[in-house]
């Protein structure tokens, strides 16, 4: 089993089987709905908007300039310069004020698919079938076609997000003790720092904010007000507590409302007081911690009931995490934890196809459903009938997808996502479907990076690595490498847990 | 042509609006560029007074066609002065250092000449912002001077603090133009301005040049329509600004939009000189991409200094493969035929070579064999017109050639040519080859010359240079010759000599003592040319036997006396001289080898010992010779037994293996001791070290130790009937060290000089316990490569190896840097007749060359002059 012909692109045709069946669907759910500003515009407008439902990838297709359409097979799409994408329907309802449409099923767009994933019509042929079709039975797949040349998504290599990380930074010939997270949600990523200075104060710094945040009138800021609930969410340990106590000195805020306040006047100051706190809320909402946002109930909206309160018990987690940061941050002065090491191969993330056809997916239907609402828009302000039909401009969607997949930026900026696959001979073919790429920079030493972790044992090849500038940043599988996936389901996770004997994050009565 | 004309000085200074207005040929102020029909709008960007680029049309300026129009400036009269971003940091400069109200200095005389010194005696420096305080009173008008505070790229503000509250006022460009203004020439020289070629006040641009349309020319797309330069798309974007800024200027508009004017005139004035303006949003295509505007133009590797004027393409040049050719001279270089029918010398037509050329030019381009006489390619008439040679007009046109034509000849043997290899990092790497038309498709070129140009036959390409002209060839054969540069400037002693086969050939020709019969001899000196053989060595039976050792006498030159030690030598502590059981004793006594046998150290690259002195006595001709006869000599020598190696050479006995298997136990178990007495804390820790480091080095120098043991093994069995020991001991290739990691045991893998310490938590691998400080924890191959490594000893070993490949992918990029900085600051430095190395403004940089004024080339091996070796060839004896 582990040698059989299957196995070399296993892991870019699960991980895109895996985008085709859960991921799409998802992305979707979280788009949910396609808002638009109709009532806004004009006097005794309803409001419209509309509901996006399932999402269906059909098999491979070739439209032929006579407007027939027939079923389109890998071979084809390389010899006519083809594009092997499959047509994506969605379903979509059209909501206006309390009528609601009949649902619509929208072709929206293609999607380029993987040859020898679920939907490529290949799919669970014969051999002597694929024989048939033109097409080489030993031929890995794993790859796209794009305008007829085969193009691969190479495997990101990451550092994990979400995951606390100590350690030290030099500044002014000083050492300073870092704790930092990369906070990853829904594509967006964002750095947020706990740092010891000399001192022994605790500063947080996250994206947009200049500078630094007190540690203790943030967390005041986000719902722990007491100093025994600042020093329990760090630690209980005495040393630490300490710490603690040179920090609370410091404090200048002693309720939410200061705390908030606190980090408004940082965030804008010489405006109005609503301004600032307002702005401060959307910061601390939005930038610190990003990931833990996960745990708003979707489809709260801002009007509705327990939405106060389900914003509280968020940014009451996100303090205790804080608090985690902070102790881990301690733990390192005090020695009781070492730095970690960003090489060690549990501290890496991978990113492979599926995953970037997701990122990539969830950026392009963003455009879509902007466009279905300037269209709708357009349409109701000329006083014509609204349609679901006439306001799906398919080629938006296309033309995002198949872009990056033909030129490899991707979103976000990444350059050389996407290759040509390098079909040299077998052997070259087998090794660029299994490549692994690091976002390091290629100029610089990196010399750590560079050298052969012994934690890629079994993971990455010891010896498949290019000579010359790139050497130990580009690396290849190893040949039994196996690629496991994050938990769908958390709350079994968390019913375990619970079981064992975890308490719930719970905002003690003030 | 015009006549050469010497430039007397160059003087670098401001554009003043005056002499931009003097210089323009137009005032520019329509935004647009053509009109429906394609004709470039008048007073727009693309004027015809600007020069043409659209063949057909002239320059209403010159009158002259697009090939010949240079091209001229127009100009934009700006509605309100902008800073030039290139000068921000003079500005800033000039505003701390004077009066905001009287615009002189703010220092006093005598503080003034603290600095820069008195009249008599100047220091020769000038004032610097850091000499004068910040917010004082202006020693002459008693005004008292704010703060300036700059913000980049180019806001300038002035701070204050007032009842307490901190004030900032914004100067606008032409608020500090007016202060600029104030400054009187005289304090400006003190500051280190030349006020004569640059006033500050024109660091303000009120007019902006236009570049000529030849420096942006539009391009023609395929489907007809027109794209237009990035510096013409900033351009229409400046005068776009700057027109609707005038019209509100004009219509009285609030004092808001203005200053957004104003500041949006600034933003696109600044992108177009330089787009990469730190804090600074970069101007943008439509499409995106940053557009590419003056400051873009110039700077960086593909920029105008880096890429167009430093760097050039030439024509008269070959470039293809290399392969080697023991046959042929160092000197020499095989060049395939299509290369030398390609490429061509000039001939000017004497009535004296008349006849001879005539006979190329009739020979025409084609040439069939790589013997067949050289043709000619083109010829040149007296007014300069090419006429190439075809089969068709060959005989009409030759019959014309006639005294004070040009004919190309077709290269042929003997030509002298320039061959380079890239990266060219000394003068080595170009050398002058005499050229031997070959069959194939490569250059060939001999082994020995590999060294200088760093080369080998893994798919290297070289280039191939031919000289057009006499003073060129001269030069190329006195001053690049291969034999000119067999010296080497680094080191003094030679870099072209014997190499790899050759060091094994003749040393296994020279080692020892064995004989030869005549037919050998005559076979192994075949290629050297000599009149007599020496007498023979010994005559057994009647049949004449010559020894290895007069043989290799024979390419030696006579009179040649030396003494040197072998590369085979182990150093001794008394030597042994002649008896030496290795034969590592060499004596040479009047050209002829005495004792010793001959390797790297007598004729290799690098540290040829014989070489260098023949060098010395006999000159850089007969060393040359030298080295062919040499190389040739060798490479017989070598082929007459044959030379290979194969895995079944690093056999060992049982016995080896048993003692290796041994030591190797006892150097783990010492391991396993030194780290019980860490773990009982009976470690005393060296000075200056933990105790971890202490136990550290001590387990790799066991372990080094035990490495070398089984080396020691290993050597002990193979012997010089071992072709890999006949080459590490020759020098030829390679090291004991590897035969040990072949044979006996590869040893302690390393990363950064450390073992093996990452990975995870407290081991390196699960294969081992937790905290395990053994050897092969931590990367210690106890396998040789001829045993075979074990999965975890692999995997360690690619870890080692690793590091290996990085570092030297890391280096070669550093290097390359490093050459190019310390070429930019050397370049143009000269010795001059005094003796001394100056700039070419005459500088002194060194009272004497290199502070002892020896040519390194000529010295030996470092020291000026070479005494030991003049005394040795006197009394032909070792000193």
């Amino acid at each position: 089993m582990y040698f059989s012909k299957e196995h070399v692109a296993r892991h870019q045709l699960d991980s895109f089987n895996h985008f085709l069946t859960h991921n799409l669907q998802k992305v979707v759910n979280e788009q949910k709905v396609i808002e638009t500003d109709i009532d806004a515009r004009g006097k005794s407008r309803e409001p419209v908007w509309v509901e996006l439902g399932t999402i269906t990838v059909e098999k491979p297709v070739v439209r032929e300039a006579d407007g027939s359409q027939g079923n389109l097979f890998p071979s084809e799409a390389r010899l006519r310069n083809l594009t092997y994408a499959a047509p994506i329907y969605l379903t979509m309802t059209l909501m206006q004020g309390d009528a609601r449409q009949e649902p619509f099923v929208a072709n929206i767009g293609q999607l380029p698919v993987m040859v020898g994933s679920r939907k490529c019509n290949l799919w669970g042929l014969s051999d002597a079938e694929r024989v048939a079709h033109g097409e080489d039975p030993l031929d890995p797949g794993g790859y796209f076609i794009i305008n007829g040349t085969e193009r691969v998504l190479m495997t990101l290599e990451d550092l994990a997000s979400n995951k606390i990380m100590t350690e030290f930074t030099e500044r002014y010939n000083e050492r300073i003790y870092v704790a930092k997270v990369f906070s990853q949600y829904r594509g967006y990523r964002a750095l947020v720092v706990v740092e010891r200075n000399r001192k022994n104060l605790l500063e947080v710094s996250f994206p947009s904010v200049a500078g630094h945040l007190r540690f203790v009138d943030l967390m005041r800021g986000l719902g722990l007000v007491s100093d025994h609930d600042v020093v329990e969410a760090v630690s209980t340990d005495e040393e630490i507590l300490t710490f603690m106590m040179q920090n609370l000195e410091e404090s200048e805020c002693d309720s939410v409302e200061s705390g908030i306040m606190y980090v408004g006047k940082k965030l804008a100051p010489n405006q109005t007081r609503d301004y600032q706190k307002k702005r401060a809320e959307f910061v601390v909402d939005n930038y610190l911690l990003p990931h833990l946002n996960y745990l708003m109930p979707p489809n709260l909206k801002e009007e509705d009931e327990g939405y106060r309160q389900a914003v509280e018990s968020v940014r009451l987690a996100k303090a205790h995490f804080l608090g985690r940061m902070a102790e881990s941050c301690f733990d390192l002065v005090l020695q009781r934890r070492r730095i970690d090491d960003k090489d060690h191969y549990a501290n890496k993330r991978l990113k492979l196809a599926g995953d970037l056809m997701e990122d990539l997916f969830r950026i392009s239907l963003n455009r879509l459903t902007r466009d279905i609402k300037y269209q709708l828009e357009r349409a109701s302000m000329r006083h014509r009938d609204l349609s679901i039909s006439t306001a799906v401009r398919a080629d938006v969607l296309t033309e995002r997808l198949l872009h990056p997949l033909a030129t490899g930026n991707w979103v976000g900026g990444r350059t050389g996502v996407s290759q040509l696959l390098d079909r040299v001979d077998h052997m070259s073919v087998l090794s660029h479907l299994r490549r692994v790429i690091s976002p390091l920079s290629r100029s610089q030493p990196h010399f750590e990076a560079r050298d052969l972790h012994p934690t890629q044992w079994g993971r990455i090849c010891p010896s498949e690595t290019p000579e010359g500038p790139n050497c130990g940043l580009v690396k290849n599988f190893a040949q039994m490498v196996e690629i496991s996936r994050g938990v769908d389901d958390e709350n079994e996770v968390k019913r375990i847990l619970y079981e064992m004997g975890v308490e719930q994050l719970k905002k003690e009565a003030a | 042509m015009p006549s050469p004309k010497r430039i007397g000085k160059i003087e670098f200074g401001l554009l003043s609006p005056k002499e931009i207005r003097k210089m323009s040929v137009r005032k520019i102020i329509w935004a647009d560029t053509y009109d429906e029909d394609g004709y470039p709008y008048p007073q727009g960007l693309m004027d015809l007074n600007l020069g043409v680029i659209d063949p057909g049309l002239r320059c209403k300026t010159c009158d002259q066609k697009a090939s010949d129009c240079p091209g001229h400036f127009g100009h934009i009269e700006l509605a309100k002065p902008v800073i030039h971003v290139g000068y921000t940091r003079l500005i800033r400069k000039l505003l701390r250092a004077t009066c905001r109200a009287c615009g002189r200095l703010l220092l006093e005389a005598v503080e003034i000449e603290r600095v820069i010194g008195t009249e008599e005696e100047a220091t020769g420096d000038i004032l610097k912002e850091k000499d004068i305080k910040k917010e004082r009173l202006c020693p002459h008008c008693g005004e008292q001077q704010l703060k300036i505070n700059f913000e980049k790229p180019t806001t300038f503000s002035e701070m204050w603090t007032e009842d307490g509250k901190k004030m900032e006022h914004k100067l606008t460009p032409a608020d500090i133009r007016a202060r600029l203004e104030k400054i009187p020439d005289d304090d400006l020289k003190l500051l280190g301005i030349n006020p004569e070629v640059a006033r500050p006040e024109w660091t303000i641009l009120t007019v902006l040049p236009v570049p000529p349309v030849t420096m942006r020319p539009s391009i023609i797309l395929e489907n007809g329509q027109r794209s237009e330069d990035d510096l013409t798309h900033k351009l229409v974007d400046i005068i776009r600004i700057n027109q609707r800024f005038k019209e509100n200027q004009d219509a009285g508009a609030p004092h808001l939009i203005i200053e957004d004017l104003w500041e949006l005139l600034q933003y696109h004035v600044t992108t177009y000189l330089d787009n990469e303006v730190a804090g600074c949003p970069p101007a943008r295509h439509r499409s995106g991409r940053p557009l590419k505007t003056l400051s873009q133009r110039l700077k960086g590797k593909d920029g105008r200094f880096r890429g167009s004027l430093s760097g050039k393409r030439v024509n008269f040049s070959a470039r293809t493969v290399i392969s080697p050719d023991p046959n042929i001279g160092v000197t020499e270089v095989g060049v395939p035929l299509a290369v030398a029918r390609e490429m061509t010398v000039p001939v000017r037509v004497t009535p004296f070579n008349l006849a001879e050329v005539k006979e190329y030019a009739l020979n025409g381009p084609v040439r069939p064999t790589t013997t067949s006489p050289c043709g000619a390619n083109y010829v040149i008439r007296p007014d300069n017109r090419r006429i190439r040679l075809s089969d068709q007009n060959l005989q009409a046109t030759v019959d014309l050639v006639e005294p004070g034509w040009t004919v190309e000849r077709q290269l042929r043997n003997g030509d002298i040519v320039l061959f380079n290899r890239q990266p060219s990092l000394h003068r080595m790497s170009i050398m002058a080859h005499r050229i031997r038309v070959m069959d194939g498709k490569t250059f060939r070129l001999n082994p020995a010359v590999c060294p200088p140009y760093n080369a080998d036959f893994d798919g290297d390409e070289m280039n191939l240079h031919v000289p057009q002209t006499e003073e060129a060839r001269a030069e190329a054969q006195i001053l690049l010759s291969v034999q000119e540069n067999i010296l080497s400037p680094r080191f003094g002693g030679p870099i072209i000599g014997g190499i790899h086969d050759h060091v094994s050939g003749i040393f296994l020709l020279t080692h020892e003592t064995h004989w030869f019969r005549k037919e050998m001899v005559l076979y192994l000196l075949m290629h050297h040319p000599m009149e007599n053989l020496p007498e023979p060595g010994k005559v057994e039976d009647g049949v004449p036997y010559w020894s290895n050792k007069q043989i290799f006498s024979c390419i030696l030159p006579t009179e040649l006396n030396m003494v040197f030690r072998a590369s085979s030598c182990e150093s001794c502590d008394t030597c042994k001289k002649e008896l030496c059981e290795r034969d590592a004793y060499v004596k040479i006594f009047d050209g002829h080898l005495v004792a010793g046998t001959i390797d790297k150290k007598a004729i290799g690259a690098f540290d040829g010992q014989i070489l260098h002195r023949v060098i010395r006595q006999y000159g850089m001709r007969r060393a040359a010779d030298f080295i062919d006869d040499m190389t040739r000599l060798a490479i017989r020598s070598i082929m007459l037994d044959g030379f290979s190696f194969g895995i079944d050479d690093e056999d060992l006995p049982r016995t080896e293996q048993g003692q290796i298997r041994d030591v190797l136990e006892t150097a783990a178990s010492d391991v396993e001791r030194r780290i019980k007495i860490f773990q009982d804390g009976q470690l005393e820790p060296m000075p200056g070290r933990t105790l971890d480091e202490t136990l550290e080095m001590q387990i790799m120098q066991v372990l080094g130790k035990a490495r070398d043991r089984t080396g020691e093994i290993a050597g002990r069995h193979l012997g010089l009937e071992n072709s890999a020991v006949v080459m590490a001991v020759s020098g030829a290739r390679g090291s004991m060290l590897n035969l040990t990691q072949m044979a006996g045991c590869i040893g302690q893998q390393s990363v950064r000089g450390e073992r093996i310490i990452r990975g995870y938590d407290d081991r390196t691998l699960p294969h081992f316990r937790k905290g395990d400080r053994g050897s092969a924890a931590h990367g210690f191959i106890q396998n040789s490569y001829k045993s075979g490594l074990s999965p975890t000893e692999f995997f360690f070993h690619a870890i080692g190896g690793r590091e290996g490949l990085v570092d030297t992918a890391v280096r070669t990029s550093q290097s390359g840097y490093l050459q190019r900085r310390m070429i930019n600051a050397l370049q143009d430095l000269k010795v001059a007749y005094d003796g001394t190395v100056r700039t070419t403004g005459g500088r002194i940089i060194q009272f004497r060359y290199g502070e002892d004024g020896t040519d390194p080339s000529k010295s030996s091996f470092g020291s000026p002059v070479d005494v030991k070796g003049i005394i040795e060839s006197e009394i032909k004896e070792e000193v």
